[in-house]
């Protein structure tokens, strides 16, 4: 049998064709602003991967922002219900997964079946995501995909104080006015995120092992401080991105 | 039956209009009253209309210059009606010392708009001894003689023991109103319910009753529409009216409200007043009732969460959702113990954090349907 997860979120939409336990395909595309336009063309490009048609699909599942929207899904779940089925699919010994995205962060517990037991997610306050890094890398004229990289070589952690995306922004701005080396307000601007994940993490309470997903999972300089701040290990899926994805599949799946 | 609900639904959601009719019509004198301990009784007494004071219903701007905006929405939001004149048809406003946030409502007010009659009360936290009753016992006779020269007439003992014995009805009325949703949930949604209740605050309580007392029957006569759905129990919201948009999130995600522990709702018609020798006496014996236990006032033996867990437990509820205002101090303090015994009981709960200003939508609708999930098993 097989169905597809799709997870139409504020920035990106990740597919994932799934038949049995064996991923066929999987794609991401920009979200744009007709969801259920770019969805579909998502899934027909996932689907010309895996050389099969759109008739074949069994099940659709939806999740994300605009799950709600996907006309031609059958079902929709939370993220944070997929996000925990696709990690604990990925590493069955997930008790813990903690999820950035481009505008929302959540923490998910699970117990050792991967039944979700409690959650937190951010608010409405972009503080603890994807776009505060991607503002910060603005303000400092790096690349999204460097920032990571360039954080690990700091020679001191510049202190940003600021829990709030626009006031960071300009204390980042003073730092580099004061001669701050980069290197060192990127290391600061990672911590900042981990202290805010540190301190939401808490309500739900942080057990091993911890899987991280998302595409801020990509980011090795946010690995690192998270690791530091939580004092565990993150394990990382090969493609973080589409976990939700996978996890709106495998409900799919299941849910036949 | 649509032309009773519709009026409570009015009432609610745009109060000025509704109350400065009142006054039009009757020619009578509006009080304000503070939310959750006034005892409403010795202002009715006093032949003039006790209005529960509410959160407006437009974006907080002049209030910003007289209140910080990490104030909850209430305390922002009142004063804001307050400095645009919007509630000038208020006669009189009491207030009494509460939580953190409202403490300087009162003198704000007084300083910048004072209102024609303005009375402070301390009302006395429920520890026990005498020497608490006593206290409020002093103030509540404060309080009515203010009243009676506001009013220009002398509060009668018969009167008082005709208002007790008017708002006796007008709670067991709501009452029956309770046994009902939980006997047949889902045939009152929860704006309705919020409706209902908020519109006994807003007006003349023989004519609500009155008309929730033709409207009960009718009720009563729906069909209960609740199959497969979650049941679940609110609590929060301790001063101010949630979001009827949030009430309808809730129910859109799947649940059931079956009870709840809300100002306007449960909170409001609590305890009767057990009529005595001295009526003023027996209000204050209503007022040191620990039960629904008060974060504002509350004694540390009787626990907010026990209380919960109780309620969810009686109610055979799935869970529970926690309405946070945003910046409400007696709440926050109390959340961690709520969170902690919860979990320790197994009961599944979801806070979610609500402010006048309604935000981010999708985020509790996610967190909404999530957390029906992970009741419905979490897999």
């Amino acid at each position: 049998m097989i169905v597809a997860g799709i997870d139409v979120g504020s920035l990106s939409t990740k597919v994932v064709l799934l038949e049995d336990d064996r991923i066929l395909a999987a794609n991401i595309l920009t979200t744009g602003e007709e969801g259920v336009v770019m969805a579909r063309k998502a899934t027909d490009e996932a689907l010309r991967k895996a050389n099969i048609s759109f008739d074949q699909l069994e099940y659709i599942v939806t999740t994300g922002y605009g799950r709600k929207s996907i006309s031609f899904a059958k079902e929709s779940k939370s993220e944070m219900m997929c996000h925990a089925k696709g990690a604990y699919w990925l590493f069955p010994s997930a008790r813990t997964v903690i999820d950035i995205g481009a505008e929302s962060s959540k923490i998910i517990r699970l117990n050792k079946n991967g039944v979700v037991e409690d959650f937190v997610g951010n608010d409405k306050c972009a503080a603890g995501t994807g776009i505060f890094l991607d503002t910060m890398a603005k303000a400092l004229e790096v690349s999204i995909e460097e920032v990571g990289e360039l954080s690990l070589k700091h020679k001191e952690k510049a202190m940003i104080s600021s829990m709030c995306a626009v006031f960071a922004e300009s204390e980042v701005v003073s730092h580099v006015h004061r001669g701050t080396p980069r290197n060192d307000i990127l290391a600061g601007i990672h911590d900042s995120i981990a202290e805010r994940i540190f301190g939401m993490s808490n309500r739900v309470g942080i057990m091993d092992d911890v899987v991280m997903t998302g595409g801020v999972a990509k980011n090795i300089g946010m690995i690192k401080a998270l690791e530091e701040k939580l004092g565990t290990i993150l394990h990382v899926p090969e493609h973080p991105r589409v976990v939700g994805a996978l996890g709106a599949a495998l409900v799919a799946r299941d849910s036949k | 039956m649509e032309k009773v609900m519709s009026r409570f639904m009015e009432l609610s959601t745009d109060p000025y209009a509704g109350v400065a009719k009142w006054k039009e019509d009757t020619g009578k004198k509006i009080i304000g009253c503070f939310p959750m301990r006034i005892p409403e009784e010795i202002v009715h007494a006093s032949g003039m209309l006790p209005v529960v004071m509410w959160r407006g219903n437009e974006a907080v701007t002049l209030g910003h210059s007289y209140v910080h905006n990490f104030n909850c929405g209430l305390t922002r939001s009142f004063i804001d009606d307050v400095m645009k004149d919007k509630l000038d048809f208020m006669d009189g406003m009491i207030f009494y010392r509460s939580c953190l946030q409202a403490e300087e409502i009162p003198s704000t007010i007084e300083l910048n708009a004072p209102p024609r009659h303005f009375l402070y009360l301390y009302l006395p936290p429920l520890y026990p001894g005498a020497v608490f009753r006593d206290f409020l016992i002093q103030q509540l006779k404060k309080m009515k003689e203010n009243l009676e020269a506001w009013a220009g007439k002398e509060i009668t003992e018969d009167a008082l023991n005709n208002s007790i014995e008017v708002y006796n009805k007008n709670r067991s009325l709501l009452k029956r109103l309770y046994e009902l949703r939980k006997r047949k949930p889902g045939t009152i949604r929860a704006r309705e319910m919020l409706a209902i209740v908020h519109a006994s605050m807003l007006m003349d309580k023989e004519e609500h009753s009155k008309l929730l007392g033709s409207l009960l029957p009718e009720l009563e006569d729906r069909e209960e529409v609740a199959d497969g759905k979650v049941r679940v129990i609110l609590s929060g919201g301790l001063c101010q009216t949630p979001h009827t948009a949030i009430l309808d999130l809730i129910e859109e995600a799947g649940m059931v409200v079956v009870d709840d522990d809300i100002y306007i709702g449960s909170r409001y018609f609590a305890n009767e007043v057990t009529p005595g020798n001295d009526p003023l006496e027996s209000l204050a014996d209503r007022y040191m009732k620990k039960t629904p236990p008060d974060p504002t006032m509350g004694d540390w033996k009787t626990l907010w969460s026990d209380y919960m867990v109780d309620k969810v437990r009686e109610n055979n509820a799935k869970g529970m959702v926690s309405l946070l205002v945003k910046f409400c101090p007696p709440h926050l303090c109390y959340y961690p113990d709520i969170k902690r015994t919860f979990d320790k009981e197994g009961i599944p709960e979801v806070m979610i954090e609500v402010e006048h200003e309604v935000v981010s939508v999708e985020q509790m609708r996610t967190r909404l349907q999530a957390f029906v999930e992970v009741i419905r098993g979490g897999a």
